[in-house]
């Protein structure tokens, strides 16, 4: 009997406890390791007992994310506390009031000095309208991948300009004779992901789509050459098949993972699947270089990474808060660097010698990433890119002149950013 | 009270004919009301608003300027002209392919289930499982389509990236898709025709050919005017299909109405226009379903 109520005060005492504990819901993608996520949350629950953190994975793409969050945070749900979004949308978030301004939770350190110690562009990214919407986890940015062995085999040195990239894989694919080998890979389908296409010929040029004060600055005939630019590696250099409009991201990396490209500008991700995949045809064979640029211009990749946001609709917004501010900490960003070889958004990682013992190859990233330039910060991105992708891929399809489209693309950028 | 409760008694127990059915209809006019009127309604009344997330999360009345908005909309006329064009090719298509299988179905076979299999596997198939997989069979570089043509000694066709083709692999796809289940009407309607009309026309000396035309197509009508309905109203909700196989592409070439809507609502969270179009959509496949209902009560007198 006296064990019996001994058990019973015994379960009270832990029922008051565990009702004294917060319950922070975290939303993760599923294609952003929740497995390591869930160890950095482990962590922070052994840290601060009251505190019990759940994960949420859904999606394995950033727009599948954003259709569930949509219907989450458009029904002003509560249940999630704190999300991991891309790049690309903290300015709807904030439009949207979906995101609480992390500004007012920000005792003791101000907001410049806090910012300061993440690669610029994640600064820029996550401060919309003078608020601070969101705060980096990790990085990403493209890269032009190539094919070491057979830039050794022909003498020639990882490009540094377009020009370079193109009469190198013009010699290979004259030298080799593989009807299944192509030379410059590039996403040209319907997806999100050719919005970065079209922008980096504009990049590379010198030139970009707003000004420091967001407005539009882009012209017709700097779009029209950069969609010439990428009909001419398939028709004019005979670079890229003919069939650049149906290629995803994804299916350039697989193709390139089975030997079939010279070159690849692909993100982060890539590099590891080539070296680690049991079905890589390309181990050890792949080198990595910043993206080339045009003669006169400079070298700029296309910014990605993810950053995590506190939820307007949460009810525990303070306890989310310290949260996010230790998922955003240089701790943070170590471990995911080491057990999910995602890109530091602290400069100094790229030093740090256990992470460069798990990832060799980041010791060149850091000059790309720093170079790396955003998409379009505006809260109707999703609009944007649809002008931008749509535009380009019709090009590709050989649907519309490289003319025809950049006018489109100019006047629908026009009646977006007016 | 206490002269109320032998009333109350006696309704329960005896309830008049229409009290029976009242009730007996409450619950599902209640169920139809939740999950089809109220989102109706809901949709109109968002239909006149300006609501876009992206811009602010607060709407405001704007009467019927969406619906102005959609007129002067040439990426809503081009959905409006592939939905249409898909609803030509895709309804007529799937009741020739479906007949043909109903009556291949109906053949005196002495093992039916084969043919059965055949006629319920496309339509068991999830759409967007059918439009991966025909994506992949119209894959300009891997697909089998190609594969074929190219042994044939044609030449590789960019079936997916080229306006016209990828109108034509969609429509090939769906029609494969909805053929079967055309014929499964069809087949339904061809078993209740009696067998002694048939063996009268062998004796009157009738033809095959006059046997189709004169019993078989007769008979049928009402059986394909339910299929063509049903087939009409889901070609103009046609997504799945051209979403997994161009996702609308190049460019909008291929974009049905459903998806307009969708990228409109979803992606760009403009949720008023959106709902504008989303009722321009209903109003057509409404006013086709009236079209077809005239016309089976005509058949009717």
């Amino acid at each position: 009997m006296k064990k019996l109520w001994l058990a019973l005060a015994a379960l009270m005492v832990l029922s008051t406890a565990v009702a004294q504990q917060t319950r922070l819901r975290v939303f993760v993608g599923g294609q952003q390791r929740p497995d390591v996520m869930r160890k950095i949350f482990d962590i922070y629950q052994s840290r601060n007992p009251s505190v019990r953190v759940d994960i949420e994975t859904g999606g394995a793409t950033s727009d599948q994310q954003q259709q569930y969050l949509t219907t989450v945070l458009a029904s002003r749900d509560p249940s999630i506390d704190v999300l991991l979004i891309d790049v690309i949308r903290p300015a709807q978030y904030q439009a949207s009031r979906w995101a609480d301004t992390l500004d007012k939770y920000l005792p003791g350190v101000t907001r410049e000095n806090l910012l300061k110690q993440y690669l610029p562009a994640y600064a820029k990214a996550d401060v919309v309208n003078g608020q601070l919407v969101a705060l980096p986890a990790f990085a990403d940015a493209q890269f032009l991948y190539y094919r070491k062995d057979l830039l050794e085999k022909y003498g020639f040195k990882p490009p540094t300009t377009w020009d370079e990239a193109i009469k190198q894989a013009q010699t290979i694919l004259a030298g080799e004779k593989n009807p299944n080998l192509n030379g410059i890979g590039f996403m040209g389908n319907i997806s999100e992901g050719t919005v970065c296409s079209f922008l980096l010929p504009i990049w590379a040029a010198g030139g970009d789509v707003t000004d420091a004060n967001n407005r539009l600055i882009l012209t017709e005939a700097q779009a029209k050459d950069s969609l010439q630019f990428w009909l001419d590696l398939m028709d004019k250099y005979k670079v890229s098949p003919n069939n650049m409009a149906e290629k995803a991201q994804d299916t350039i990396r697989q193709e390139m993972q089975a030997g079939r490209w010279i070159f690849g500008t692909l993100f982060a991700y890539a590099w590891n699947r080539f070296q680690n995949d049991a079905d890589s045809q390309v181990k050890g064979k792949i080198g990595v270089v910043p993206l080339p640029k045009f003669e006169g211009g400079r070298s700029a990749s296309c910014l990605g990474g993810w950053q995590w946001t506190i939820s307007d609709f949460s009810r525990n917004k303070a306890q989310a808060y310290k949260l996010v501010r230790f998922l955003s900490s240089p701790e943070v960003s170590k471990i995911l660097a080491i057990d999910a070889s995602n890109l530091p958004v602290f400069p100094s990682l790229y030093k740090d010698p256990d992470v460069l013992k798990a990832n060799p190859w980041f010791a060149d990233a850091l000059p790309v990433v720093q170079a790396a330039r955003a998409r379009p910060v505006h809260p109707r991105y999703t609009e944007i890119a649809d002008v931008m992708r749509k535009g380009l891929n019709a090009v590709l399809a050989r649907t519309k002149t490289p003319e025809a489209a950049a006018k489109e693309i100019i006047s629908g950028l026009q009646a977006i950013y007016k | 009270m206490a002269r109320s409760q032998p009333h109350y008694r006696r309704s329960l127990g005896d309830l008049s004919e229409r009290a029976l059915a009242f009730w007996l209809l409450l619950p599902a006019a209640l169920l139809l009301g939740f999950i089809a009127l109220y989102p109706v309604l809901r949709l109109l009344y968002t239909s006149l608003f300006a609501l876009q997330l992206t811009v602010s999360p607060d709407s405001s009345f704007l009467g019927f300027a969406n619906y102005g908005q959609a007129l002067h909309d040439a990426r809503f006329w081009n959905a409006v002209k592939n939905t249409l064009l898909i609803v030509i090719v895709t309804v007529p298509g799937a009741l020739v392919v479906g007949l043909l299988l109903a009556m291949l179905a109906n053949l005196p076979f002495r093992v039916k289930w084969p043919v059965r299999l055949g006629l319920l596997l496309p339509w068991a198939l999830p759409l967007v499982f059918v439009g991966l997989i025909f994506r992949w069979f119209f894959d300009s570089q891997y697909g089998v389509v190609n594969d074929v043509l190219v042994r044939l000694g044609g030449e590789r066709l960019l079936w997916v990236t080229n306006p016209a083709l990828a109108f034509w692999a969609i429509c090939f796809t769906l029609i494969w898709k909805t053929s079967s289940f055309v014929a499964l009407i069809l087949l339904a309607g061809l078993q209740t025709i009696p067998k002694e009309l048939y063996e009268a026309a062998k004796v009157d000396g009738a033809s095959r050919w006059q046997e189709f035309w004169r019993i078989t197509l007769p008979l049928l009508t009402p059986a394909i005017l339910v299929a063509m309905i049903f087939r009409t109203i889901a070609a103009f909700q046609t997504f799945d299909v051209p979403y997994a196989m161009t996702g609308g592409g190049p460019g909008n070439a291929t974009e049905t109405l459903a998806m307009y809507v969708r990228a409109t609502s979803i992606e760009n969270l403009n949720f008023g226009y959106g709902s504008a179009l989303a009722v321009l959509m209903f109003l057509i496949s409404m006013a086709v379903t009236l079209v077809y209902l005239r016309y089976v009560r005509g058949a009717d007198e």
